[in-house]
């Protein structure tokens, strides 16, 4: 266990500290001994930064921000102290305040953004009302409060009479989001804690509610701390970084010298394994390893476990501050702070140009035809009315309208888009999990519903078919029987479809394999139930299972999106393999962009852009990254975080007019994205855009009158004036 | 499984793929996993030894552990051993055996004293437990049975299937259940048989079971493992039975102890009632005999009551007590917990108190 | 595909079932072997009466002409069931409709009670469980729970019955309202009337053990909700908090339980009321029983099936106006 402690005090250029925390300590009495989910944090918070917390799931991030609020749950126990201190008026010793007090205290003072905006309202009560009771409990009045409301709701880009009239269940995860925040802002605090606030929503709406965090703390004078495991996305908005590992933290300064001059190896690590889009795909290493229980935190530097600069030292002796640079406000825990950068250096392949490593891929082979072919897919979804609806048409939510696409032997396809866009249910749809409600679905030339009704011609089976298209869900928890043991599972296949095997032969089979994906000693995890293995056991878990299918084309959904940000390469890493060992084509569904351009650059694949049920742009990811043609894949762009190491900021004005996707069920007239499109004119908004060539490159289409320089758009008024 | 046995190497497949790179720490490269053929073996003692563990020694010591389940178990195991080896050791008693209303307590002839024709009531109380048990077993499972069959395959196969079943069910729902009996005991020709009378006491039970299965098994249908589970080209029968229904059996397991006692209670109250007919003289028709007596007005009749009372009270406080604690059993991580192989290595994971979980990233 | 809105499917089903329920009685009482008419005929024709005389009066009794073919017949008994037209009593002469409505105020008067306490008594212990999950009391009121619903409601009946009655002398033995006193609403007659309903409605009590145990487990899982742990740090009060947020939220699921004990309730009417001799419907449906009264036992039947149906259909619309997110479940065919 680790007792030194964590100080940063000493920063001189901010002598303004709205919050103090000297060495918070959450303790928990566990079963196996006693368990330390905080471990002597100390810090100041300056006044009106913003002070960005990462740090990977289990690390202690949304302790710290129970902490600050005095808010720890049962039974957890926090020592230390936390002093507040208001512009005006004496400090005030938060955890010292009696009930009363501190009721006041929360909210009125400092407030609090969780992740799950999903379940943060009562689901039986009207929006507003959750405005009105917070207001009346704190004796301020309503009338002036719920004007403070509509301008904050207003100020999120919302429409303050229909969000106030809602219950939450009618709400979009983005708006439910954002109306939490305006909740938290109701009583005008000055401290404004945001735990993963954006964890739960696509990057385009990351991103939104990224630039808005920027507005309003300009107008509300607020001071922010915000928690996230996404370091890229903290990059473009924190004053300041603390990176923590392990329950406490390792490093901290400056978001430009945390970018450009990390110290400690955890970070760096950390920075070499997030996917981006500016990085070379050499340069994302994962951090091999995991990370620490909080009952069984090493001895000496926490990381030393999984750190390649560690020796006897870092066994021994915990490491204190070190301050790094001259400026003094940088400091790492790490005894070979100097020595980090030199071993894990970040820039040494910057030389090499990433688009080299294309060539060498191996790529689809398009010789044989298409192996899956999709023409025209509609899927269309008809939602239940009301009993007042009796009579008017039924709502249909077009999920897919009108995709048609070729996916070839060894062939890899990343789909990319905003949650509702449609990609999962065009996915499931490819590998005949979903029958479309128009437009045919065929494998090796063969309509495969046809041949589910019919027996097609003879010449192939549907077991063949369902055999040949597999899936790997995004969730590797749900996706396993949890009532069945990893060997069980793993079974079935094999039971299936290799009759002539014994028990023997397959538990030989299963045996190799979940050795060669690194889960050794087999034997012992083959009778393991699905919640003893870690999230990315799962998923391997889960992959083998497709894999033993021996199919041709895979559908994965989100992959990786479930699992901690340093795992990610590894396991994207682990599937690229696997596909090479196994001749399989992948069509992957993901809503990230970095982690779509890894994938099909490392393996030759196309990336194809999903918007409102359609395909709007799809080609090579030097295209789509470098050279995106549709606005929309513009946006998408712009909404992807980069690790800019040459100083933060964010990437210019928001491309996006609306920050909500358009409802579903009554999709835009023409173009359906004219409505947030920066570039939208008058014919955008009656004329639908086929796909056509974007560019000069290969398998590069985009559905937008600008890639048609003679389109009578260009002739068109624009209606981007509002 | 013992440890020494020798572990296959998947790497002695000859290495001809030189291309990957292997990411993966200690796992080694192979041709194809298929060609993969070894000499892994598993003797039949092995099997038997996990199948013990898994099915008897398991749920045995998460028994042991639960105090209403201990309780639970041996209340209905007491009932169970009355039926069975009591009717041997207590004799049937008759007509004028003793006195007419002799107080409990007072002779070890007739410990729990007569009723007002003489009978000792401890010998026809426990004379009335097997009749009991059999209408229980049988309704019980009827209920169990046509409600898990009926709702697991409504919720999944859905359309018209779905249709037809749900509007049966809702039917059956519907009726009111002792006015249902009645009317059937009147109008078909019933004889005493304990296990049919024990299907016509749960004749509309079974329906509301139905429905919950029903919509638990749309959520369930919904969930990735099943999708999987359907990409794989598994039977929809073997999706129903084998990954949906082990989901829902602490549910089912609580319903079937409900209608247990649900048996026990209708059947008792409907020969109470005397409209049921009967062979042998059980809890129920004591209580018509001692309410028919005016054993509720007359002084010194009371036990007349308590006896029946107190063996129908005392069974459903058993299955009570036994259907809060059995879902247990079916809980994969208690299970995992209990059995011995995986008792010594702590694989158990204790629940993270800090919870930034990342899963709801993204659901597209 | 059609789609149709949820209230209008809930309505046809409703509509479906009671359709269902006559048929079956109509099954009964015509087609099954040894059944209700034959029977009937064949004990008139024994009394000496000339075939076409004992047909006339079967048909009488049980509005199912016995000489129609089975369609026309059939249709005919749902249209005179449907008009209320229920047949005759044999055993009382009057027309059925007239003997149930008479009864069946009694008997909903009675239950409507029992299950307004009941629900009240449950909610409140199962709230009082809940908040002190674990403690000293949590535990008493659990194992009192589990008592309560091991009992079954006619055996707390005849208990009551020898104690509050015949030995304490706290309430009458029996019947629906007070002899002597003139019907109507004055307060000796109220107050009668309430007396002699309150041992049914005690021994109906039984019912709110099971239900205290739903609301104890839905309120330990309301406690733990993320709302829940906002609203704390909003700084809501206590009575906000308990009654806007925990309540509400936990009560909600408690109201299929209600549905379900609604139809057990009137089936259980018939022993209640035998045991209290308190002439309600279920009295009357007993009676019908041991005369072997056909036509009085399957009119009493389709009446309670239909009461039941009615109030689940009430219950389904209301809830829609209690929880916002109810509303229909899709079920795409596999």
């Amino acid at each position: 266990m680790t007792t030194s402690q964590s100080t940063y005090l000493d920063d001189p250029t901010a002598n303004d500290p709205v919050m103090e925390i000297r060495n918070a300590t959450v303790r928990f009495g566990m079963e196996r001994g006693e368990s330390r989910v905080l471990d002597d944090v100390s810090i100041d918070l300056e006044r009106n930064e913003i002070f960005g917390v990462v740090g990977e799931s289990g690390s202690g991030k949304s302790m710290l921000a129970s902490a600050l609020l005095d808010a720890v749950v049962e039974p957890g126990v926090l020592d230390g102290s936390i002093t507040y201190r208001p512009q005006s008026g004496e400090p005030v010793d938060v955890l010292e305040l009696n009930k009363n007090e501190l009721r006041q205290f929360r909210w009125e003072e400092v407030a609090m953004v969780f992740q799950g905006a999903m379940s943060s309202f009562n689901p039986v009560r009207k929006i507003d009302t959750h405005f009105i009771e917070t207001l009346t409990s704190h004796d301020y009045d309503v009338d002036e409060g719920m004007e403070r409301a509509r301008q904050l709701i207003s100020d999120l880009y919302m429409d303050p009479e229909r969000v106030l009239d809602s219950y939450p269940h009618e709400l979009s995860g983005g708006m439910k989001q954002r109306t939490l925040i305006a909740l938290s802002l109701i009583l005008e605090p000055d401290v404004l804690v945001m735990d993963e606030p954006t964890a739960a929503l696509d990057l385009l709406m990351q991103r939104s509610i990224v630039s808005l965090i920027e507005e309003i703390k300009e107008e509300y004078d607020l001071t922010i701390l915000f928690i996230t495991h996404d370091l890229p996305l903290v990059a473009d908005l924190a004053d300041r970084i603390a990176v923590m590992y392990a329950f406490e933290f390792i490093e901290l300064g400056p978001t430009a010298e945390i970018l450009q001059h990390a110290s400690h190896p955890y970070t760096r690590l950390l920075l070499k394994s997030t996917p981006n889009l500016a990085s070379p795909i050499e340069a994302m290493r994962p951090i091999e390893g995991s990370a620490p229980d909080p009952v069984n935190v090493p001895s000496g530097c926490s990381f030393h476990l999984r750190c390649p600069l560690a020796d006897e030292q870092c066994v021994d002796v915990d490491p204190r501050a070190y301050p790094v640079g001259d400026g003094g406000d940088h400091v790492a825990n790490c005894h070979y702070w100097e020595d980090a950068p030199e071993t894990i250096p970040m820039t040494e392949e910057w030389d090499v140009e990433g688009i080299d490593a294309i060539d060498s891929a191996p790529g689809p082979s398009r010789a044989d035809g298409p192996l899956v072919s999709l023409e025209d897919v509609e899927v269309h979804f008809e939602k239940e009315g009301g009993f007042l609806d009796f009579f008017s048409d039924p709502d249909t939510v077009q999920a897919v309208d009108g995709i048609s696409l070729d996916i070839y032997e060894n062939d890899v396809v990343v789909l990319v888009g905003e949650s509702g866009c449609g990609k999962t249910t065009f996915g499931k749809t490819a590998v005949g999990l979903q029958e479309p409600t128009a437009g045919s679905v065929k494998y090796k030339g063969q309509d495969i519903w046809d041949l589910k009704r019919t027996g097609g011609d003879g010449s192939m089976s549907f077991d063949a078919v369902r055999r040949a298209l597999q899936i790997v869900h995004q969730d590797p928890g749900s996706a396993l029987n949890a009532h069945r043991r990893v060997g069980t599972s793993l079974e079935v296949p094999l039971k299936r479809w290799n009759p002539e095997l014994d028990g023997n032969d397959r538990k030989s089979r299963i045996v190799s394999l979940l050795e060669h994906v690194g889960m050794a000693p087999a034997e012992d995890y083959i009778d393991r139930y699905p919640h003893q293995l870690s999230g990315g056991e799962q998923q391997r878990v889960a992959l083998i299972r497709a894999m033993l299918m021996n199919p041709d084309l895979i559908l994965a959904d989100e992959p990786v999106s479930a699992l901690d940000v340093s795992l990610r390469v590894e396991m994207m890493d682990l599937m690229i393999e696997l596909q090479e060992q196994f001749d399989t084509s992948y069509l992957f569904v993901s809503h990230d962009l970095s982690n779509a351009r890894y994938i099909a650059e490392k393996t030759g694949g196309r990336i194809g852009v999903v918007y409102l049920g359609e395909l709007v742009e799809i080609g090579r990811p030097e295209e789509i990254i470098h050279d995106p043609q549709h606005p929309y894949t513009q946006a998408l762009r712009w909404a992807t975080p980069e690790l800019d190491f040459e100083g933060g900021g964010m990437g210019g004005e928001s491309p996006v007019r609306n920050i909500d996707v358009p409802d579903p069920t009554n999709p835009p007239s023409g173009c359906r994205y004219h409505t947030r499109c920066p570039e939208a004119r008058e014919v955008c908004t009656t004329e639908h855009p086929e796909p056509r060539e974007a560019s000069a490159a290969d398998f590069h289409e985009a559905a937008c009158f600008r890639t048609d320089e003679r389109h009578e758009y260009w002739q068109s008024p624009s209606i981007t004036d509002d | 499984m013992t440890s020494d046995r020798d572990r296959t190497d998947p790497g002695r497949a000859e290495k001809s793929h030189e291309s990957a790179v292997s990411t993966i720490p200690d796992g080694g490269t192979v041709n194809t996993p298929f060609d993969v053929v070894s000499e892994y073996e598993e003797t039949r003692r092995d099997r038997l030894k996990k199948l013990y563990d898994t099915y008897v020694y398991a749920p045995i010591s998460i028994i042991k552990r639960d105090w209403r389940a201990r309780i639970g178990f041996a209340i209905v195991l007491l009932y169970v051993f009355t039926a069975t080896v009591g009717v041997y050791l207590i004799e049937p008693t008759h007509v004028t055996e003793g006195p007419g209303l002799a107080k409990p307590f007072e002779t070890w002839e007739y410990p729990l004293g007569t009723d007002d024709m003489g009978r000792d009531l401890l010998s026809s109380t426990v004379h009335s437990t097997s009749e009991i048990l059999k209408m229980i077993l049988s309704g019980g499972l009827f209920t169990v049975t046509l409600g898990t069959t009926v709702g697991a395959l409504a919720g999944y196969k859905g359309g018209v299937v779905d249709t037809v079943l749900s509007s049966i069910t809702d039917v059956f729902i519907n009726l009111p259940g002792l006015p249902t009996v009645m009317v059937l005991a009147l109008m078909l020709p019933i004889t005493g048989n304990p296990y049919l009378i024990g299907v016509l006491l749960t004749i509309t039970a079974w329906g509301g079971l139905a429905r919950a299965i029903r919509s638990q098994v749309l959520t369930l249908r919904q969930e990735p493992f099943v999708e999987a589970a359907r990409s794989m080209g598994v039977p929809s029968y073997e999706i129903v039975f084998k990954d949906i229904v082990p989901h829902l059996m602490p549910f089912v397991v609580i319903n079937l102890t409900n209608a247990a006692r649900r048996v026990i209670f209708s059947a008792a109250g409907l020969y109470f009632l005397g409209v049921l007919p009967f062979r042998n003289h059980n809890w129920g028709v004591t209580l018509n005999l001692a309410y028919s007596g005016g054993a509720h007005y007359k002084t010194g009749a009371l036990h007349w009551f308590l006896m029946p009372m107190i063996a129908i009270t005392g069974i459903s406080i058993g299955l009570i007590l036994l259907g809060q604690s059995l879902d247990r059993v079916f809980n994969p991580r208690v299970r995992a917990r209990h059995e011995k192989k995986l008792a010594e290595s702590q694989l158990d994971e204790v629940e993270p108190e800090d919870d930034d979980s990342e899963t709801m990233i993204g659901a597209a | 595909m059609v789609t149709i809105g949820w209230r209008t499917r809930r309505l046809a089903q409703a509509a479906f079932t009671v359709w269902a329920v006559i048929t079956i009685s109509f099954v009964l009482i015509r087609l099954m072997p040894g059944n209700a008419m034959g029977a009937m005929m064949v004990s008139f024709e024994q009394q000496g009466m000339s075939p076409a005389r004992a047909r006339e009066l079967v048909e009488l009794r049980l509005s199912v002409d016995p000489n129609k073919p089975i369609p026309v017949a059939y249709v005919e008994y749902i249209a005179s069931t449907l008009r209320g037209d229920l047949g005759t009593s044999m055993a009382q002469g009057e027309p059925v409709a007239e003997l149930l409505a008479a009864a069946l105020p009694w008997t909903l008067f009675v239950l409507s009670w029992s299950i307004f306490i009941s629900f009240f008594i449950g909610i409140s212990v199962g709230a009082l469980m809940a908040y002190w999950e674990g403690g000293k009391l949590d535990v008493g009121l659990t194992s009192w729970a589990i008592l309560m619903g091991s009992i079954p409601f006619y055996v707390l009946a005849i208990l009551l019955l020898i104690f509050a009655s015949y030995r304490w002398g706290l309430f009458p033995s029996g019947g629906r309202q007070p002899t002597g006193v003139p019907q109507g609403f004055n307060v000796t007659y109220v107050r009668g009337i309430l007396y002699h309903a309150a041992l049914p409605v005690f021994s109906m009590l039984v019912a709110s053990g099971v239900a205290s145990l739903g609301m104890r487990g839905n309120s330990i899982r309301v406690l733990g909700a993320d709302y829940l742990r906002v609203a704390r740090l909003r700084g809501l009060s206590d009575y906000t908090i308990s009654t806007q947020y925990v309540a509400r939220n936990a009560v909600l699921p408690m109201y299929t339980t209600l549905l379900i004990s609604i139809g057990e309730m009137f089936g259980g009417s018939i022993v209640l009321e035998y045991v209290f001799n308190y002439r309600g419907l279920g009295l009357l449906l007993f009676e019908a029983y041991n005369q072997r009264d056909y036509a009085l036992m399957m009119g009493g039947f389709v009446l309670i099936t239909v009461a039941v149906v009615t109030t689940l259909f009430i219950a389904d619309m209301t809830y829609s106006w209690v929880d916002p997110r109810a509303g229909g479940q899709d079920s795409e065919s596999y």
